[in-house]
C-alpha cells in the first residue's frame, strides 16, 4: 500500500462496492435461501450508510440447517482429504483474486482502516491454505509401536456438524479459521457470524460455497442471540468453534456440556475468549521503538483486537521519559475514517462500545489521571472516541482488570522486571504479552515465567500470523487451542485405533 | 516494479574502456600508498574482520553497542555484556575468559568500564562531535586539507511534534554557527566552484522523518504535510545563507513521502534561484533507473535555475528492506546480488554523468573499482572533473577522502554530529553494512592485491 497504484485500486473497490450497497445476507440452508428479515449492518464511521440487510435466523432455521448439515456429512465425511483440500484451494484462489473487494467489504462493515483490512484479508487466505494442507497430513496414520503379530493403526474421523459462533472485529479471517478447520477435517460447518457482520459472513460462504463445497455442507444463519443459544444446545451438535467475550465463551462452555436427551457424544468447544494484555517495558528497552509498537498494539483498530495492548508496565528507571514521549506521539495519532489513508484508528464497531469507552474514562478521570488524549475526532454520526492513555491508577481499580476492547491503554510504573511479572501472573486471562529490554537474560527469565499463549519480544504484541505464530491464549483467555498452528485441527476429529491380530494357527499371516 | 508510469526507456550511456577505469583506479591506489593513515584504516578493516567472521560474536557486540548508552551505570553495562556473551553457543576461549572475568563483582565495573570506553571509541571515529561547534576544528583542519564536509545530525526517533521542533531548531543552529565560521576559511577552488558556478561549503543533511511524526507509508499526503512548513524553513535558512540543503533517504517505506515533499516545495516560486539542494538515490533498489528518470524528468520541467543535486549511494537499509518483504510475504525490493547492485550502481553513475546539465552527482562509495569507474567516466562522458564529487563517511573513508582530493577531485566527508544515545542506530548500522561478508572494506582489508578490486562487477 505504499504505492499509489495500489490505493487507488483500492480505492476504485470502495466505490464500486458503495454503488452496489446493501449487501443481502439471506440464511443460506441447504439449496434453500432465507428472508431478508430486517437485520442491518451499518457503517460505524457512518451509521446512516447501510451495509448489509440480513436474515434473522430462528430456533427452527437452525433446526433445518442441522438436518442438511446431517445429509451433507454423510456425504462430505466419507471425502478423502486431498478432494476437500482441493476445493478449499478452490476457495482461496478466489479469496486471492477478489482480494480488494474483499477488502473494501471490510472496510464499510466494520469500519477497519485498509492496511489492517488488507491484512485480514490475507490472513484468511493463509488460514483456508494451511488447514487444507494440515487436514491432508492428518490423514497419514501416525506411528504407533508395532509388535509382530498385531497391526496398530490410528486415523482421525470428522466428528461431524460443527456450529461456528464468530465475532465482528475479524469478520473474515477468524471466520474462515474456524470454518475452514471443520471443512478440511470433512465436517459439515453451520455458520452464525457477528450480528454487526453478516454481509462478509455471507460473502464467505458465496465464496465457499462456488469453490465447489456442497450446499448442505456450510450452512449459513444469520441473527441475534438465538440462532447461537439454539446451536449451542442442538443434540446433534459436536464441535462448536467460538471466539469472542469471555462472559459468553463461558456460558457455552457450561450450556454445551448438558446432555440432551438423545444425545449420544459430548460436545468440544474450542473457544477464545479475549485478555487483558500486559506490555513490559525494561530499563534498558529502547524507547525509540517501545513507543510506535505500543501505539500500535493499543490502538491499531481502535483497540479491537483480543490480541490489543491494554496496560502498560513500565521500568521505574525509564517510566518518566517514556511518558513524556509517549504523551507526544500520542497526541500526534489520528483518529479518522476507515476510508482514509495515513490514519491510525478507526471508528469503534458500535454505540455499546463508545458508551463503553466513554464510562471507563469517567472512571479514568475520577481515579487515577487522563496522561494523554489523541487529536481531534472526524466530525459526524460515526462512533469514534479518543485513543487515551491513563495514569495513575489504585491497584485495584476496574481498568486494570476488565478488557475494555475500545482505545484505551493504562501505563504503569513497576520497580523492576519481577514485579512485572508478577502483575502479569496475577491476571485471569493469559492471551498475549510484550517485552521490551536488550538483556537476553532478562528476556529468557520472563520467556520461562510468562503464562500466555503468546509473548512477542522486542515487538508489537498484534499481529499473529498464520502458521508463524500460532495463536490462542491459557486461563480464562482460552481453551489453549491454537489457531494457525499444528494442533488446530485434532479438535475437530475424534481418534480411532485399530488393532487387528495377525497371526494365524500360530504363523504371522 | 510497476510504477504506473509510461517513461521512455533511458538512453544508453556508453561506459568508459575497462582500461581507463583501469587506470584511474590505479591513480587512486597510488595516491592511498602515499598517505600514512591508511595502514591504521587497514587495522581497523582488519580487527573487524575478525568479528565479522564470527557471527554470534557479531551479533553480541553490535548489541552491546546498541544499548550501551541506555545502561545506568558501569555495572549494567557489565551485567548486558556478560548476559550477551552468554548467548553464544558456542565461545572462544577469550570470549569465555572475558565474561567469566566481567561476572566476578570485582571486575564487574572495570569490564564495564572497557566495554564502554571501547563503545565510545568506536563512536569518535564515526561521529564528529556533540554538536556543530564540536566538529568546527575537525572540520576546519580537513577543508585545509582540502576535504569538504556535509553535517548529519543524529537523534532519537522523531514521534512527538516537540521532537521534531527540536530537530528543526538544531538544524538552523547548525547552518547559521558553521556559515558563520566558514565563510572566513581560505579558499579551495576544486571544492567550491564546478561548470555550474558557486558550490556551498556548508552543507546539510536532514531526514525527512526527523521533521515530523506524521510521516505513514500508506499515505505520503500526512507526512508531507506534517514535514512541510518545516523544510519550508530550512530551505528559506539555507538560501538566506547559501547553504546547501540535502534530504537523505531512508526505508522504501518512506521514498513516496520524501520526493513529493521535495518536488512540492522545490517548485515554490521563493526557491527558483536557491538554494542548491539535493536528494539521495539509493543504487541498491531495483527500480532506481526508473526512479532516477522521474528525477530528471522533474528538473528539467522545474525551472529552477540552480541544479538538483543527487548522492548517489549503495543504500543503508539492506537488512531492513529484505526482512521486511519476507515478512511481508513480498519481493525484496533491493537486489540481493552484489554484482548486480554494483552494475547498477554504475549504470546510475554513468546516467548522472550524462545529466550534468540538469543534475550534480555525487558518488557516495567506498569501493574502489565504483569510484574509479566514476572518475573515468567523468572524463568520457561529462568532459571534466569538475562534473563530480566524491563523497565518504567519516571513519570509513578518511584515507580515500585524501587520496581524491590529492588528484583534484571535489570530495566531500558525511559528517554525523550528536550524543552517543542519538549516536546509536547510526553506528549500528555501520558497522552491519562494513562487517558484512559482502563490503567492499572487508574484501579490500584481505587482499594485498588492490588491482584484483579493480574487475568490473
Amino acid at each position: 500500500m505504499r504505492r499509489s497504484s495500489v490505493r487507488s485500486g483500492l480505492r476504485s473497490a470502495l466505490d464500486q462496492l458503495d454503488v452496489s450497497l446493501p449487501i443481502e445476507a439471506p440464511a443460506l440452508i441447504g439449496s434453500s435461501r432465507g428472508d431478508i428479515d430486517g437485520l442491518i449492518s451499518v457503517d460505524p464511521g457512518n451509521p446512516s450508510r447501510v451495509v448489509a440487510v440480513a436474515g434473522d435466523s430462528s430456533s427452527g432455521d437452525v433446526d433445518r440447517a442441522v438436518e442438511a448439515a446431517q445429509a451433507g456429512f454423510r456425504m462430505w465425511g466419507v471425502t478423502s482429504a486431498r478432494e476437500r483440500a482441493v476445493v478449499l484451494g478452490r476457495a482461496a484462489a478466489i479469496m486471492r483474486q477478489t482480494r480488494q473487494q474483499l477488502t473494501a467489504m471490510i472496510v464499510r462493515e466494520c469500519g477497519k482502516p485498509w492496511i489492517d483490512a488488507d491484512a485480514e484479508v490475507c490472513e484468511a487466505i493463509d488460514f483456508i491454505e494451511y488447514y487444507a494442507r494440515q487436514s491432508v497430513g492428518l490423514e497419514r496414520t501416525p506411528e504407533l509401536l508395532q509388535l509382530p503379530g498385531e497391526r496398530n493403526e490410528m486415523r482421525f474421523v470428522p466428528r461431524g456438524v460443527v456450529a461456528v459462533i464468530a465475532p465482528w472485529n475479524f469478520p473474515l479471517a477468524i471466520s474462515a479459521g474456524m470454518v475452514v478447520a471443520g471443512l478440511a477435517t470433512g465436517n459439515s460447518v453451520i455458520y452464525k457470524p457477528a450480528e454487526q457482520t453478516p454481509g462478509i459472513g455471507h460473502e464467505l460462504v458465496s465464496i465457499l460455497r462456488s469453490a465447489g463445497v456442497p450446499d448442505d455442507v456450510i450452512g449459513f444463519v444469520p441473527g441475534g442471540d438465538e440462532p447461537g443459544k439454539r446451536l449451542v444446545e442442538h443434540p446433534d451438535i459436536h464441535t462448536i468453534a467460538f471466539t469472542g467475550s469471555c462472559a459468553v465463551g463461558l456460558e457455552i462452555i457450561a450450556r454445551s456440556a448438558a446432555l440432551a436427551a438423545g444425545q449420544n457424544h459430548l460436545k468440544r468447544v474450542v473457544a477464545e475468549m479475549g485478555g487483558k494484555n500486559c506490555l513490559i517495558v525494561d530499563s534498558d528497552a529502547d524507547l525509540d521503538e517501545v513507543i510506535p509498537a505500543a501505539v500500535h498494539s493499543a490502538f491499531g483498530f481502535a483497540g479491537q483486537k483480543c490480541s490489543a495492548a491494554s496496560r502498560l508496565l513500565v521500568h521505574d528507571a525509564v517510566f518518566d521519559h517514556l511518558a513524556e514521549r509517549l504523551t507526544g506521539a500520542v497526541s500526534s495519532v489520528l483518529t479518522g475514517q476507515a476510508e482514509d489513508f495515513g490514519i491510525d484508528l478507526g471508528p469503534v464497531i458500535d454505540p455499546d462500545s463508545a458508551e463503553r469507552h466513554a464510562r471507563y474514562l469517567d472512571q479514568a478521570s475520577q481515579d487515577g489521571e487522563i496522561l494523554a488524549t489523541g487529536g481531534g475526532l472526524p466530525a459526524g454520526d460515526g462512533y469514534f472516541c479518543a485513543p487515551t492513555v491513563v495514569s495513575g491508577l489504585p491497584d485495584d481499580s476496574k481498568l486494570l482488570a476488565d478488557e475494555v476492547f475500545a482505545p484505551l491503554v493504562t501505563i504503569e510504573r513497576v520497580a523492576d522486571l519481577e514485579s512485572a511479572c508478577a502483575l502479569v501472573e496475577a491476571s485471569p486471562f493469559a492471551l498475549t504479552a510484550g517485552l521490551f529490554t536488550r538483556n537476553p537474560e532478562h528476556a529468557r527469565k520472563v520467556e520461562a515465567r510468562s503464562p500466555v499463549g503468546n509473548l512477542y519480544i522486542n515487538r508489537g504484541i498484534t499481529g499473529a500470523m498464520v502458521g508463524r505464530q500460532p495463536f490462542g491464549g491459557n486461563r480464562l483467555s482460552g481453551t489453549g487451542t491454537k489457531a494457525g498452528g499444528p494442533g488446530y485441527l485434532t479438535a475437530f476429529v475424534e481418534p480411532r485405533v485399530v488393532c487387528e491380530n495377525t497371526m494365524r494357527h500360530g504363523l504371522v499371516v | 516494479m510497476n510504477t504506473g508510469l509510461n517513461l521512455p526507456a533511458p538512453p544508453l550511456t556508453p561506459a568508459p574502456s575497462e582500461d581507463l577505469v583501469r587506470t584511474n583506479g590505479r591513480r587512486l591506489i597510488a595516491a592511498l600508498r602515499s598517505d600514512p593513515a591508511l595502514s591504521v584504516a587497514r587495522l581497523n578493516a582488519m580487527a573487524v574482520g575478525r568479528v565479522a567472521s564470527d557471527p554470534d560474536l557479531r551479533a553480541a557486540l553490535f548489541r552491546l553497542v546498541d544499548v550501551t548508552p541506555m545502561c545506568r551505570d558501569l555495572s549494567d553495562i557489565s551485567t548486558h555484556l556478560t548476559a550477551l556473551l552468554g548467548e553464544i553457543e558456542e565461545p572462544t576461549r577469550s570470549v569465555r575468559l572475558i565474561r567469566g572475568a566481567a561476572l566476578r563483582p570485582a571486575l564487574s565495573r572495570t569490564a564495564g568500564f572497557f566495554a564502554r570506553a571501547g563503545v565510545r571509541g568506536m563512536a569518535s571515529r564515526f561521529i564528529a562531535g556533540a554538536d556543530a561547534e564540536s566538529a568546527l576544528d575537525e572540520l576546519s583542519d580537513l577543508w585545509k586539507r582540502g576535504v569538504a564536509s556535509t553535517m548529519d545530525l543524529l537523534g532519537e526517533a522523531t514521534v512527538t511534534e516537540t521532537e521534531a521542533d527540536t530537530y528543526l531548531e538544531r538544524c538552523e543552529h547548525t547552518m547559521r554557527v558553521l556559515a558563520g565560521k566558514m565563510a572566513g576559511w581560505q579558499a579551495q577552488p576544486h571544492l567550491e566552484t564546478d561548470r555550474h558556478g558557486f558550490v556551498p561549503r556548508t552543507n546539510l543533511s536532514v531526514k525527512i522523518s526527523a521533521m515530523t511524526p506524521n510521516a505513514r507509508p500508506d499515505s505520503p499526503g500526512r507526512g508531507v504535510a506534517g514535514a512541510s512548513d518545516r523544510l519550508r524553513h530550512l530551505l528559506r535558512v539555507a538560501r538566506d545563507l547559501q547553504v546547501h540543503l540535502h534530504v537523505d533517504m531512508e526505508s522504501l517505506d518512506l521514498r513516496e513521502t520524501v520526493t513529493e515533499l521535495v518536488f512540492d516545495l522545490l517548485a515554490e516560486p521563493e526557491f527558483a534561484d536557491g538554494p542548491s539542494a539535493g536528494m539521495v538515490l539509493q543504487g541498491y533498489l531495483q527500480d532506481s533507473p526508473e526512479e532516477l528518470e522521474k528525477w530528471l524528468g522533474w528538473q528539467a520541467a522545474a525551472g529552477r535555475s540552480v541544479p538538483l543535486s543527487v548522492r548517489l549511494v549503495k543504500g543503508a537499509y539492506w537488512d531492513h528492506e529484505v526482512v521486511e518483504a519476507g515478512q511481508a510475504g513480498w519481493p525484496a525490493p533491493v537486489f540481493t546480488d552484489r554484482a548486480t547492485c554494483d552494475r547498477n550502481f554504475e549504470l546510475l553513475t554513468r546516467r548522472l554523468l550524462a545529466s550534468t546539465d540538469l543534475v550534480r552527482p555525487a558518488i557516495a562509495s567506498h569501493n574502489l573499482r565504483s569510484i574509479a569507474h566514476a572518475m573515468a567516466a567523468a572524463e568520457t562522458i561529462a568532459g571534466g572533473h569538475d562534473a563530480v564529487e566524491f563523497q565518504v563517511l567519516r571513519g570509513l573513508g578518511d584515507d580515500i577522502q585524501d587520496a581524491l582530493s590529492d588528484l583534484g577531485f571535489r570530495v566531500r566527508t558525511y559528517s554525523p554530529i550528536g550524543d552517543l544515545v542519538a549516536g546509536m542506530a547510526y553506528l549500528v548500522r555501520r558497522l552491519l553494512e562494513n562487517t558484512s561478508n559482502d563490503s567492499f572494506l572487508m574484501a579490500r582489508a584481505g587482499t594485498e592485491n588492490l588491482d584484483s578490486l579493480l574487475v568490473a562487477p
